[in-house]
């Protein structure tokens, strides 16, 4: 699996307390996210029918994933059917091996990507790279991260971790352009770039959002048309998908189309819906002469095997539950060292990387703000618990770091102590005893020993009522 | 006035103070159907114009195929287009617009390509153009959406490449939502052909969710609905 990196593999308490201490990266993760549930509050509000088609949504999910296997035959069969060559690859190293087989075989020198989380998943612009090639991402916020040397922070908006001033001063350096911190030049400025990028690429790769098995048709979902450039010019073009993206049929599409939008990023629908199911036809001045399907597994029939995990492959990625999660707009994407940040990533990731992302499940606080925000209404909570509890037995357990150690162990004494209700009100009343002295109108504003983190940022107490000696509650 | 009336009144007034909100399973706005066919059309686009304004279009109006050649060609003038690409019609006589144009300056830009040296170079032509114009199969009204279906004679590069687009719709090609466009359309054509759902310009939210127009795909797009002439 993804585990061939030889590079240390990056601690989560670390990363995540180096995000949470970072009060600029907060105040960009407010923004960003703010916005971004304004406006899907918005566009629900004005579409009575939403919760219906969340219905239907996540019914034909339930049928299209309960039975998978036959979806998949069909699928391939229509997108051969349709001229399409596809390759089901079991894990990321064989989906690269294939991509890389058809992109030296095509002779590219130069590879256009539309947005595909799945190509991140399986690592593959280092690949072709080391290949010689020469890999561009074209959607704008992968284009930025690339340039950055980056990872993407968010599914959707891979660049939410970065302010305009940031973006102007990275294309000042990069692009040789003056600075500018408006978005609309800066825009500009990438459009230009990546114009004549595409006009010469031999090859583009892109993800994709939803294949029917009725029509053999992939259809692909975006705003800014880098998707349609990268599947429309190049001579070769390969679509990646994981095999949960399967739909039975071409009427099942407008549910998802209705609903994904307007809580992904707020929209009736996205400006471009595509719509693509072989390579070009005789006559045809668009679309490729050879293209290709990869339908990745990595770890996905692992977790369709468990009947908690399974509705995780309803998942659209549409990347709300990111924007609405308290712990992800506190540490932001990076803290998460995976493609798939945030709840539905802190559920994805350990099925695809392993040990690597074991505490992802631990990063939540289980709010449930996830949960009501999905599209297909997935039970994240419940399958981050059911995570928690499978971690709790494995194998060599997390290394949690000190000072969780000692909050777990005072949480566990507390709750040993807590079944001792005579224990428990003695210990009470020796507090209320300590504690009362430092009360000012009722309120400890300061509290002593191990209690001062409690009111060392402002937060205060209700202080312990003088105990009656003949009280009727026990 | 009893005390229970009293009460009522006071709710009343109340609700009146802010916006009604509507009830959970509610028809959506606008799917009140009309008792003509003319009246339902005319609802229909008025849908489309709003929602298409909404998400950064431009609605022409709806025009005779007559009058629409000539708005083709002030549109063309008000822009500044030197040049023109324009795509086969699905319903409407698309060479009349073409001798439209030309008459008037405009260099017209027609697909034609089947061999690999004329595909880059019909390509080159396109990408350097000023202005696309195409017939669209289908619009969607609830939520301005133009549905194009790529030929070898209409090429989607057309609504893709040039920095600005205008898209034609026929008035009997209003469809009231996604579902019924994408049946309307059918299975068949998805196998075969290549379709775009257009809904406003190319955009990103990519810089701190800000909303920038044209990035990859046109900076400007216009509809125009032709109603058809009727004996």
């Amino acid at each position: 699996m993804a585990a061939a990196n030889a590079a240390p593999e990056p601690d989560f308490f670390e990363t995540s307390r180096k995000g949470a201490a970072d009060a600029d990266l907060r105040r960009k993760l407010e923004n960003s996210t703010g916005r971004h549930l304004e406006h899907v509050a918005h566009s629900r509000a004005e579409f009575p029918r939403y919760d219906d088609e969340r219905d239907a949504a996540r019914r034909i999910k339930e049928d299209a994933i309960g039975r998978l296997d036959e979806l998949l035959v069909e699928l391939k069969q229509k997108l051969e059917a349709n001229g399409c060559s596809v390759f089901v690859a079991a894990d990321a190293a064989e989906a690269r091996d294939y991509i890389l087989k058809v992109a030296s075989d095509a002779g590219a020198q130069r590879v256009v990507k539309g947005k595909s989380m799945t190509t991140e998943e399986i690592d593959l612009n280092p690949a072709l790279e080391r290949a010689g090639m020469e890999v561009v991402e074209t959607d704008l916020g992968e284009y930025i991260v690339q340039l950055r040397g980056e990872r993407p922070s968010h599914i959707i908006t891979p660049a939410i971790h970065l302010s305009k001033e940031d973006i102007g001063k990275l294309f000042a350096e990069k692009l040789g352009i003056a600075y500018t911190a408006e978005p609309e030049a800066l825009t500009a400025a990438a459009r230009d770039r990546l114009r004549s990028i595409f006009l010469g690429a031999e090859l583009g790769i892109t993800g994709v959002n939803f294949a029917i098995a009725e029509t053999g048709t992939l259809v692909l979902i975006e705003n800014e048309g880098n998707g349609r450039l990268s599947s429309t010019l190049p001579e070769t073009f390969i679509a990646v998908m994981g095999i949960e993206k399967v739909i039975p049929k071409l009427a099942d599409l407008p549910h998802f189309l209705e609903i994904l939008a307007r809580t992904g990023t707020g929209q009736k629908l996205t400006t471009y819906t595509n719509f693509v199911s072989g390579p070009r036809r005789e006559g045809e001045l668009d679309g490729p002469r050879a293209m290709h399907v990869v339908i990745l597994d990595n770890g996905r029939s692992t977790m369709l095997a468990d009947p908690v995990m399974r509705e995780a492959l309803y998942c659209l990625r549409c990347g709300a539950c990111l924007n609405v999660c308290p712990v992800y707009r506190r540490i932001g994407g990076h803290a998460y060292n995976s493609t798939y940040p945030g709840p539905i990533g802190s559920i994805v990731s350990p099925n695809l990387f392993g040990s690597a992302a074991a505490q992802l499940p631990f990063a939540s606080t289980l709010c449930g703000a996830c949960r009501d925000i999905c599209p297909v209404k997935i039970d994240i909570p419940r399958i981050l618990l059911h995570l928690r509890w499978k971690e709790g037995l494995a194998r060599p357990p997390i290394k949690w770091p000190a000072d969780a150690r000692r909050a777990r162990t005072g949480v566990m004494r507390f709750a040993r102590m807590a079944r001792h209700p005579r224990t428990m009100r003695l210990l009470g009343r020796i507090g209320g005893l300590i504690l009362r002295p430092f009360a000012r109108d009722g309120y400890l504003r300061r509290m002593p020993g191990p209690f001062k983190n409690w009111t060392r940022w402002g937060r205060d107490f209700p202080a312990p009522r003088a105990r009656r000696k003949t009280g009727g509650h026990p | 006035m009893s005390a229970f009336h009293k009460i009522i009144a006071n709710v009343k007034s109340a609700l009146e103070r802010a916006p009604r909100v509507p009830p959970p399973h509610a028809p959506a706005a606008g799917a009140i159907v009309p008792v003509t066919h003319d009246a339902r059309r005319t609802e229909l686009i008025s849908q489309f114009a709003r929602e298409l304004e909404a998400v950064g279009g431009t609605f022409l109006g709806v025009f005779s195929p007559d009058e629409s050649k000539s708005r083709i060609v002030a549109l063309a003038r008000e822009i500044g287009a030197r040049n023109a690409a324009v795509g086969a019609g699905v319903t409407l006589d698309t060479g009349a617009i073409v001798r439209a144009l030309e008459q008037s300056g405009v260099a017209v830009i027609q697909s034609g390509a089947n061999s690999d040296a004329e595909r880059a170079a019909f390509r080159e032509r396109l990408a350097n153009c000023d202005l696309g114009i195409v017939e669209a199969d289908a619009a969607i009204a609830s939520t301005g959406t133009l549905a194009v279906i790529g030929t070898p004679d209409r090429p989607n590069s057309l609504t893709l490449l040039p920095p600005a687009n205008l898209i034609l719709v026929h008035a009997d090609r209003m469809r009231p939502d996604l579902a019924a466009a994408i049946a309307g359309i059918g299975a068949a054509t998805f196998v075969t052909n290549r379709v775009a759902l257009i809904t406003g310009p190319s955009r990103t939210a990519d810089i701190e969710k800000m909303i920038v127009l044209g990035v990859h795909g046109p900076k400007k797009l216009y509809a125009l609905a032709v109603w058809p002439n009727e004996a």
